[in-house]
């Protein structure tokens, strides 16, 4: 009897041959194979396994139950978790949130800043390559002119995402550090994104000034050289905070600019050059002549300035525009034509400082505001006289006119004060001139014309009288007596009253109207008929 | 055990369980980025994030938040806030790491010498409030030692919280230097210390200028080749409240005998006299004065030779100075502020540290010497 268990259903009969090649094991027997790779159960093999009799039993009940139970808990908890999480966040925030986000910040901060500075050279056209301009703009006490300022910002036609804003405050009385912060907020909430401004760095900064900043202490002669150092300070105290390593320009701009090309920038930095500044002139009332050029600090250095230079202690600052330091210096200011070529450069050696374009190469190579006196110059003069002195190119544009405000000088209030009392007082006159006109007219009666109708009418009747009885003449003479009772009442009636003498020929008209006049009922009427005919005289 | 029971293993709690913490862990995530910007409105963290910019447009002084990238081209991010700085704050004290104020340490760097930045990171001075600028010339050599540095970075700024810097900038320098030698014997020959000393202060001004920051305190001046100073340099420099203080720098060397000693290194801090004052009169506009070589005899007492050895060292005895060396140099960031910097031109016949000190002095703040605290200089 075969016992091996391969012969049982005879297909293994010829195993063993057909795999001679295959198996070098196969001349062994099944049971020593199973042996030999530790089959060892193959006599049990047909027996039931115990196992599949309670195949479909919970085979460990409890066990199974109580991770399912486990399972089930543990998800419960989780989504109770996630609803507490989300329904009420602040709960975990405390304990989970804090310690997650902390790690987050850590590797979300970037300390290291590359920049090569050969990318931020300033080009004639840097709109298109991108270029970053910082705009500077120093301010006390300027809330008024905030305002007119913002409604520049938005007229800007440089790309505004490429503009950086620096503003400094200092010792301002008034509200310009409010107002600036919302007006700043409203501009880069702005709905159009196009409006929105790069960085912007609002700087608070008191030097504690004793000088005012009215026009007349401001622009007053010995107030002039402790007062620029002053303002260049604070003009390098912003640069110094605000410049950084990618701006290719900086653009400074004083408040307080009238009216000003929208295109400003890129006219100014379509000329290249290092220091650039447009003129500056300011309208003027019509009294003062309409217009007159604002910013003498804009020149080129003359021989006799030079000279006088020489004689100055080392701490004086020549200020241009008194009468104290006569320099005769060409100002870019006088020379403008008003019809002349906008593109006209010419070559400068101070600047003045309402609206200046520079390339902030010129600022990174260390040209800053003198806070003392350079060359016996201070502040944007010092500026110009130093940015030569290290070779960079300043020019001004004689022709390209920026206006400043007008603000009147205690003079020129004075004078307008004058001249608006005189224009009251010539108001008045004509006023009062007018109204005696009326008066007259309204209490005399012209009667220049009634004169003539009377004349005539007396010419008439002379004619008439020759050829009627007495006895009309009598009812003439009762007539004259009422004409004057009627004149002693009210204006219309006596000139309604004026009328019947030109009707006084003709005695029943004369008559009809007497009666109206006494019945008062179409006195207004008649009254106004006259009048306008009298006008029209 | 039976080997052929192919069944699966009901081992559904492993997979479950897994399942739903990695569930948990994923709304986590979304839930964390989405809320991820509310969350600075916590106080503490907002402190934290006063040193934090929101963007990199932000003062150099101080890190920014990355920026996720937007996908699409068109989308907008929203405008940069409006940042107020309250400058009339800011103090420069005699005791800076109590007001925590901010230092800014600068640094031209032409070779990377890596005893300098672990000597650098070795100051003890509070690292979060410190804040490092380098300018390096676009040439090779100045190419090879941004990598360095870079690398030397890297591993900082990484490395453990309290090593950290608060921010690094390095700039490449938008000029080319006159001399590309940065050997010794050709640096220090005199007729190129004119054009080497204007390039050198050109870089310092773009360094100064585009990285002194609204927070900044206090400016350090550190030559990339001083290599060693005491860890307290900035708490003992800025002790004395002056507004333009330098150390006394020397250089270690080994003489002839082959035993190791000190020399003086830096002249360029000094206290002026008649004889340099009548020399400078009698000069064209465009020349300057140097001090350390024999051709030009100036008297002036100098700060290096004015050290004292032995009992009489006194680490906190001043002097005042008219000229500065730059090699190491404390100065008050207001000095700076108000428009002292380093002429690249003849001031006053003098140029770079030495006019920045007339300068300083003409804005009414004085320089000061210690000369007999000292930090040391590389020797080639």
């Amino acid at each position: 009897m075969n016992r091996h268990h391969a012969f049982a259903n005879g297909h293994a009969a010829n195993k063993k041959r057909d795999d001679d090649g295959y198996r070098p094991y196969s001349d062994r027997a099944d049971l020593e194979n199973k042996y030999i790779w530790g089959m060892h159960d193959l006599v049990e093999d047909e027996k039931p396994e115990a196992a599949f009799g309670r195949r479909f039993e919970p085979r460990k009940k409890a066990l199974h139950s109580r991770s399912r139970l486990i399972r089930l808990g543990l998800m419960a908890l989780g989504t109770i978790a996630l609803i507490i999480y989300f329904i009420f966040p602040s709960a975990l925030q405390g304990s989970l949130l804090s310690s997650a986000d902390t790690s987050l910040e850590q590797s979300d901060i970037e300390t290291l800043r590359y920049y090569d500075l050969t990318d931020a050279q300033g080009s004639s056209v840097g709109w298109h390559r991108e270029e970053r301009v910082l705009l500077c703009t120093p301010l006390r006490d300027a809330a008024p002119h905030l305002p007119m300022f913002f409604a520049h910002l938005r007229n800007f036609t440089y790309p505004h995402r490429l503009i950086d804003l620096a503003f400094l405050v200092s010792d301002s009385k008034d509200n310009t550090e409010e107002l600036l912060s919302q007006m700043l907020e409203a501009q880069q909430a702005d709905p159009d994104p196009s409006q929105h401004y790069g960085e912007i760095s609002v700087i608070h900064k008191d030097f504690g000034q004793a000088v005012s900043q009215d026009f007349e202490s401001r622009h007053g002669f010995a107030a002039q050289a402790s007062r620029r150092k002053l303002m260049a300070r604070a003009r390098n105290w912003l640069l110094s905070a605000a410049l950084r390593p990618y701006h290719s320009w900086v653009y400074w701009r004083d408040a307080d600019v009238e009216t000003c090309p929208y295109t400003v920038i890129e006219d100014l930095m379509r000329h290249d050059k290092d220091i650039t500044v447009p003129n500056i002139w300011r309208p003027l009332p019509d009294w003062l002549g309409g217009e007159q050029p604002y910013d003498l600090n804009s020149w080129q250095e003359s021989e006799t300035a030079m000279a006088l230079a020489e004689t100055l202690d080392e701490d004086a600052v020549i200020v241009e525009g008194y009468a104290e330091y006569a320099t005769w210096r060409p100002h870019l200011a006088y020379l403008r034509d008003p019809y002349g070529d906008p593109d006209v450069e010419m070559e400068l050696d101070g600047v003045g400082g309402v609206s200046i374009l520079a390339k902030a190469r010129v600022f990174r190579a260390g040209v800053h505001f003198p806070a003392f006196s350079f060359e016996r110059h201070a502040e944007t003069e010092g500026f110009g006289k130093m940015a030569r002195r290290m070779g960079f190119s300043v020019i001004g544009l004689p022709h390209y006119t920026v206006w400043h405000l007008y603000e009147p000088s205690v003079d020129d209030i004075r004078h307008m004060e004058e001249m608006e009392a005189e224009k009251r007082e010539r108001e008045k006159q004509e006023k009062e001139n007018a109204a005696v006109a009326k008066k007259i007219q309204d209490e005399f009666r012209p009667v220049n014309s009634q004169w003539e109708e009377d004349k005539q009418a007396i010419a008439g009747e002379a004619e008439e009288a020759n050829s009627q009885s007495d006895a009309k003449e009598e009812t003439r003479k009762n007539e004259g007596m009422k004409k004057t009772d009627i004149r002693q009442g009210d204006g219309t009636e006596e000139l309604s009253a004026k009328d019947d003498g030109d009707t006084a020929a003709e005695g029943e008209k004369v008559k009809d109207k007497k009666k109206s006049n006494k019945a008062g009922a179409k006195k207004p009427k008649v009254a106004a008929e006259p009048r306008e005919d009298e006008d029209d005289e | 055990m039976a080997y052929f029971d192919m069944r699966q293993k009901r081992s559904g709690n492993r997979t479950t369980f897994l399942g739903v913490l990695l569930g948990v862990v994923f709304i986590y995530f979304i839930y964390s980025i989405r809320t991820a910007p509310a969350g600075t409105s916590d106080p503490s963290l907002r402190s934290q994030s006063a040193l934090v910019a929101e963007n990199p447009l932000s003062p150099p002084t101080s890190g920014f938040r990355k920026q996720q990238k937007v996908e699409g081209s068109d989308a907008v991010l929203p405008p940069p806030p409006v940042v107020h700085y309250q400058l009339n704050n800011l103090t420069a004290s005699a005791f800076p790491a109590l007001n925590n104020e901010k230092i800014l340490i600068l640094t031209p760097l032409a070779r990377f010498y890596p005893e300098y930045w672990s000597n650098l990171v070795a100051l003890n001075y509070p690292h979060q409030h410190i804040s490092l600028g380098f300018i390096t010339p676009k040439t090779k050599e100045g190419n090879a030692a941004t990598a360095a540095l870079q690398e030397a970075i890297r591993k900082t700024q990484s490395g453990p919280q309290g090593q950290r810097f608060q921010s690094v900038t390095i700039l490449r320098q938008d000029f080319d230097p006159p001399i590309t030698s940065q050997d010794e014997k050709e640096r220090h020959k005199m007729e190129n210390q004119k054009e080497r000393r204007a390039s050198m202060a050109r870089a310092r001004n773009s360094l100064l200028f585009t990285t002194i920051g609204p927070h900044t305190s206090w400016v350090l001046w550190l030559d990339s080749d001083i290599i060693e100073t005491p860890p307290t340099l900035i708490q003992d420099l800025a002790s004395h409240d002056k507004a333009i203080i330098v150390p006394n720098c020397y250089q270690r060397y080994i003489d002839d005998k082959g035993q190791e000693g000190v020399r003086p290194y830096d002249y360029n801090s000094w206290r002026d006299s008649d004889i340099a004052q009548e020399m400078a009169s009698q000069m064209g506009p465009d020349e300057i004065l140097l001090e350390g070589y024999a051709e030009m005899p100036t008297y002036r007492t100098l700060m290096a030779m004015s050290a004292k050895v032995g009992a009489d060292r006194d680490e906190r005895r001043l002097m005042p100075l008219d000229g500065v060396g730059g090699t190491a140099l404390l100065v008050k960031a207001e000095v700076h502020r108000d428009g002292a910097m380093f002429p690249p031109f003849p001031f006053y016949h003098l140029i770079e540290t030495e006019g920045f000190a007339k300068m300083a002095k003409r804005l009414h703040f004085d320089a000061f010497g210690l000369p007999d605290y000292f930090v040391y200089h590389y020797n080639e």
